[in-house]
């Protein structure tokens, strides 16, 4: 599956032309496609533009990042850290705030979104604490610090607000957190806590949105219930508590000894789940609420919250296997499709190039990340294997939430795809993201 | 080199499990997209992407029998306002619908809300249907300074002479759920489409509507135009040419409006082969109203309260003395007519205790030539009585009265037949008053004016009964005929010799001696039959039946005329009977 140190043939090469041409090869489609999407807007000649001046300074970054020994963050990871924190608050100062979110500097012409290169430095610095903290990683205290390292971070990036860093870092920690080596069972609490909350949650909006179902299904009757109703609520965190006692006896019937504790630990998980739930659900944001319902039935309102995934859809699926050409296609070209040159740049794709663009977008990107695994494979040391693994969790999460939402799999999120969607920051962020993992791959043999 | 602690191959291994998967899901679903659902997404893009405004096409026109145009177009024009893509200000859409009020009858409020609802959604908006010339030639002058205008020339139903044979062409009318769900298989109908209501209109609906003409706009997401992508012109309907005779035609209406009621019927019949000559009910309706110009006003209750009612093929009474013809040939065809006998009537016949009166006491030496002229009812009750009320009820399901015609016209009715026969088989008894009655066509037998007007036919061709037809040819807009009547013969009722020689000349008798005396034409032979119908609510009504010929010839056509509440045949019906016959043979 992947190259592994031993089976390694020793090469004095300092890059990883495979891994250098993947990107250039996604970049090339990606510059193609961003400037067939906006040939027919009116700003379109704006944001060639920006793009001619992105792609030198994604070459610098690419370049910094390969030449820059990978070392100098592990070393200066507090330094790093506090960039990240600077960076992030002066937001709070120097941001321009658009859509009701403060993450752009302006100067003058070109805008900058300092979160996309702080997405790889929470990297840098979680990889970095990892590393530090390799023996004692299974421990639970572990876990407690490396939560308080990163919440100022989402603090900071929650108080912008920036929804899509959120969406993209969490993912990738938590990749990093199980690469490191984690214990299984934290992640098992993790799912269940995310079960417990988002569960609800979907269920909720859904008899919202189909109240009638409340009478047929019991079972649903009761979910809605203990949504709105104290007394149900009591109930469901007596049945919660029962229910994880119930499993101990079962489990002690097969002489299987588990510590109370954990059955506790459990219980707890789920509880503090259902309440967060709660919690957000009386909190979300009406436009919020409106994605969801959009993602659990998209037809429910065709020309509202459903529009964008719906067109997006019709896009691609009208591209077929062949695509209708670029600059041809009508779903973007009339507008149909909304952010076509950011967020829903595969729908532009799927239409023009079909299933040949997109499945070839999907491979060279499966490509990119099998090359990122074999990389962080053959590190010399745990730093340059993780950070490679925390960049491999980012990209990971980008396409699968991208191209998640175009197919249904996700709610509309606001995630770019990078090298394919137009985005100068996120393309210098990018370069200097594989760069660095250059630097691992220049690094390999030894640490000099 | 260095041991590597921090190296877990099976964690690692695991994420690009994950990836696969991922990848696998992902490439499933865009081929689901892009492979499998494509057709529907194709469907849904181009949808998307245009936008169709139709232009309705020309109905085929449906000409007499003689070229005359009856039902033909006039030029009508649709005004569509399309929202460019330009900002639109509210003065410059306050101006604009100030504007064409001025020449639309439409108010100033109702174009302004409209041209604001196309702003917002960016769907064109129809300001105005059915706009007369005159009215669209203003308007697109002051188009000249509101380019979004948009004329679609089109074409509206017309009627050149108005109620002209209005029971058999129908009229037009816009297109309702019922007909929506069974006529629009082919997709081509439109919220807005008119379509057939009745008659030629509704039954040849399929060829007479041509194909619709269509300008497909590129808009973009907001509905705005971009281009014109396509103009599909229309292709007008097919032509209908009718067996129908226009100058016989127009008599009969006048003379059935001008009648003593204005209530009847009139059919014509080509003996020879079945066609429809003339078919006129009474009263009838202008079927222009259905389809005005937007800037003219019709009453809602002059629309709803259309005499649709065909009197011709749903009107349905007594026979009356035409019926005697029945009950003579059953007579003769059973050999108990001796035309020489003669009987002595006092105006009454005593049967089973109940008196049945004749019209008029006619007094003594009455014999078959002098019953028949006059129509004798005392003569005819002792013939039917001498006949039996089952040989007559033979002769009448041979002559199919009380039956339906089969002409290709929709709610025709059957009428009733009459006879012992009939009374068996629901099981109750025959009477000898019944027999009396059946005689001279009174009684349960009930008739349609185009059975009357088929027995007429037959009667003139010596006992073809052809099933009555009014389409000569269907012509499509390419010329090319899809369509040409064949003349279909039901039946062929023959009789003992010379019984249709002694109908005939009893007929001509009739006309020359007798109560038909109204409908005698210099140089032309006519054939006819008088009748009063009995009617217990009213006045009676006025039947004539009749063929005529040269002088020598065979008969040209054969008729049956009704006129409801007129009292009596002789007075009401044969009038209209000579001028129906006078003017096919073009007397003045």
């Amino acid at each position: 599956m992947f190259i592994t140190p031993s089976k390694q043939i020793i090469k004095r090469r300092n890059i990883d032309y495979a891994l250098l041409s993947i990107i250039v090869v996604l970049s090339c489609i990606g510059f193609l496609t961003v400037i067939s999407a906006v040939s027919g807007l009116s700003f379109g000649q704006e944001i060639i533009k920006k793009y001619l001046i992105a792609i030198p300074l994604a070459a610098a970054a690419f370049i910094f990042g390969w030449l820059f020994n990978y070392q100098i963050y592990n070393e200066q990871w507090k330094g790093v850290y506090v960039f990240i924190l600077l960076f992030l608050c002066s937001l709070f100062f120097a941001g321009v705030v658009t859509r009701g979110s403060n993450s752009w500097f302006k100067f003058g012409f070109v805008s900058i979104q300092p979160s996309e290169i702080c997405r790889i430095a929470t990297i840098l610095v979680a990889a970095a604490f990892l590393t530090r903290s390799y023996r004692s990683v299974k421990e639970f205290k572990t876990l407690i610090f490396f939560t308080l390292i990163v919440a100022p971070i989402f603090l900071l990036i929650m108080l912008q607000p920036d929804f899509s860093s959120l969406v993209i870092t969490a993912p990738a920690l938590m990749i990093l957190l199980y690469i490191a080596g984690v214990n299984i069972f934290y992640f098992v609490l993790l799912a269940l806590f995310i079960i417990s909350s988002c569960g609800f949650l979907t269920a909720w909006t859904f008899i919202a949105l189909n109240p009638y179902i409340i009478e047929s299904s019991g079972l649903m009757y009761i979910i809605w219930q203990t949504g709105h109703n104290l007394i149900y609520i009591l109930g469901f965190c007596v049945f919660v508590l029962a229910l994880c006692w119930f499993v101990w006896l079962i489990l002690r019937q097969f002489r299987i000894y588990v510590p109370s504790i954990f059955l506790f630990i459990v219980a707890a998980t789920l509880l503090v789940g259902f309440f967060s739930g709660l919690v957000i659900d009386r909190h979300l944001k009406n436009y919020q609420r409106k994605r969801i319902e959009a993602f659990l039935e998209p037809m429910s309102d065709p020309k509202g919250a459903g529009y964008n995934v719906l067109q997006a859809r019709i896009a691609m699926g009208s591209g077929g296997v062949l695509g209708k050409g670029f600059f041809s296609g009508t779903q973007s070209r009339l507008g149909f499709i909304p952010e076509r040159h950011t967020d829903f740049i595969l729908a532009v794709l799927g239409e023009e190039l079909g299933l040949l663009g997109t499945i070839g977008v999907l491979i060279l990107y499966i490509l990119l990340l099998w090359r990122t695994i074999s990389v962080a494979a053959m590190s010399v040391d745990r730093y340059g294997y993780l950070v490679c693994c925390g960049i491999f969790g980012i990209f990971f999460t980008y396409m699968a939430v991208n191209f998640g939402m175009l197919i249904g799999f996700v709610p509309v999120a606001g995630i770019p795809l990078p090298f394919i969607s137009y985005g100068g920051s996120n393309l210098v962020a990018s370069m200097w993201a594989f760069g660095i993992v250059e630097s691992v791959y220049r690094h390999r043999l030894s640490m000099v | 080199m260095k041991p590597k602690l921090f190296f877990n191959a099976n964690r690692l291994r695991r994420l690009l499990i994950l990836v696969y998967a991922a990848g696998a899901l992902i490439a499933w679903q865009l081929i689901n997209i892009q492979v499998v659902s494509h057709k529907k997404y194709m469907e849904a893009a181009e949808q998307n992407r245009t936008q169709t405004i139709y232009q309705t096409a020309p109905r085929g026109r449906i000409f007499t029998a003689d070229n005359i145009v009856i039902a033909g177009n006039l030029p009508s024009f649709s005004l569509y306002y399309i929202p460019r893509n330009r900002g639109v200000t509210r003065e410059y859409a306050e101006n604009l619908s100030s504007d064409i009020a001025q020449y639309l009858p439409f108010s100033k409020e109702d174009i302004s809300k409209k041209i604001n609802v196309a702003l917002k959604s960016g769907k064109d908006a129809l300001l105005g249907e059915n706009v007369s010339p005159p009215k669209m030639f203003a308007v697109s002058e002051i188009r000249m300074y509101y380019p979004e205008l948009y004329i679609v020339e089109e074409t509206k139903r017309y009627y050149p002479f108005g109620s002209f044979a209005s029971h058999l062409l129908g009229y037009v009318g816009t297109i309702d759920n019922k007909f929506w769900n069974t006529r629009n298989v082919k997709k081509d109908y439109r919220l807005n489409s008119k379509i057939g209501k009745n008659g030629i209109e509704q039954r040849y609906e399929g060829d007479l509507k041509g194909r619709d003409g269509e300008l497909i706009l590129e808009v973009d997401s907001v509905g705005r135009a971009k281009r014109r992508i396509r103009d599909n012109k229309w292709r007008a309907g097919s032509d209908i040419y009718t067996t129908l005779n226009f100058s016989v035609q127009q008599t009969a209406q006048t003379a059935l409006n001008r009648s003593l009621s204005g209530k009847g019927a009139v059919v014509v019949l080509n003996p020879k082969n079945g066609a429809v000559l003339a078919l006129a009910s009474s009263p009838d309706f202008d079927p222009n109203i259905f389809v005005p110009y937007s800037d003219e006003e019709t009453p809602h209750s002059q629309r709803t309260e259309i005499a649709e009612y065909n009197l011709a093929v749903q009107g349905m009474y007594p026979p009356a003395s035409p019926f005697k013809i029945i009950t003579a040939i059953a007579a003769a065809q059973t050999g108990r007519l001796n035309i020489e006998e003669e009987i002595n009537c006092t105006g009454k016949i005593h049967m089973s205790g109940r008196e049945f009166k004749d019209w008029k006491a006619h007094g003594e030496h009455i014999d078959f030539m002098k019953g028949m002229a006059e129509s004798c009812d005392v003569y005819f009750y002792n013939l039917g009585t001498k006949t039996g009320a089952a040989h007559i009820e033979r002769i009448e399901r041979l002559f199919r009265l009380g039956r339906r015609t089969g002409i290709d016209l929709p709610f025709e009715k059957s009428g009733n037949i009459f006879g012992p026969s009939k009374r068996a088989r629901s099981k109750t008894y025959w009477f000898g008053g019944d027999t009396l009655n059946l005689s001279i066509g009174q009684g349960e037998l009930l008739v349609t004016p185009i059975q009357m007007a088929v027995f007429a036919a037959a009667l003139a061709s010596k006992g073809k009964i052809w099933k009555p037809y009014y389409i000569e040819r269907i012509v499509s807009s390419g010329g090319k005929t899809t369509f040409e009547a064949e003349p279909y013969l039901i039946s062929q009722v023959d009789l003992k010799d010379g019984v249709y020689d002694l109908i005939w000349q009893s007929l001509k008798n009739v006309v020359d001696n007798g109560t038909g005396r109204v409908a005698k034409i210099k140089d032309i032979d006519v054939y006819g039959k008088t009748g009063s119908a009995q009617n217990p609510h009213g006045d009676d009504h006025g039947w004539f039946i009749a063929y005529a010929a040269k002088n020598g010839g065979s008969p040209d056509l054969a008729l049956a005329v009704l006129v409801a509440h007129g009292k009596g045949g002789a007075g009401a019906a044969a009038p209209i009977a000579r001028e129906i016959i006078k003017s096919y043979y073009g007397i003045e």
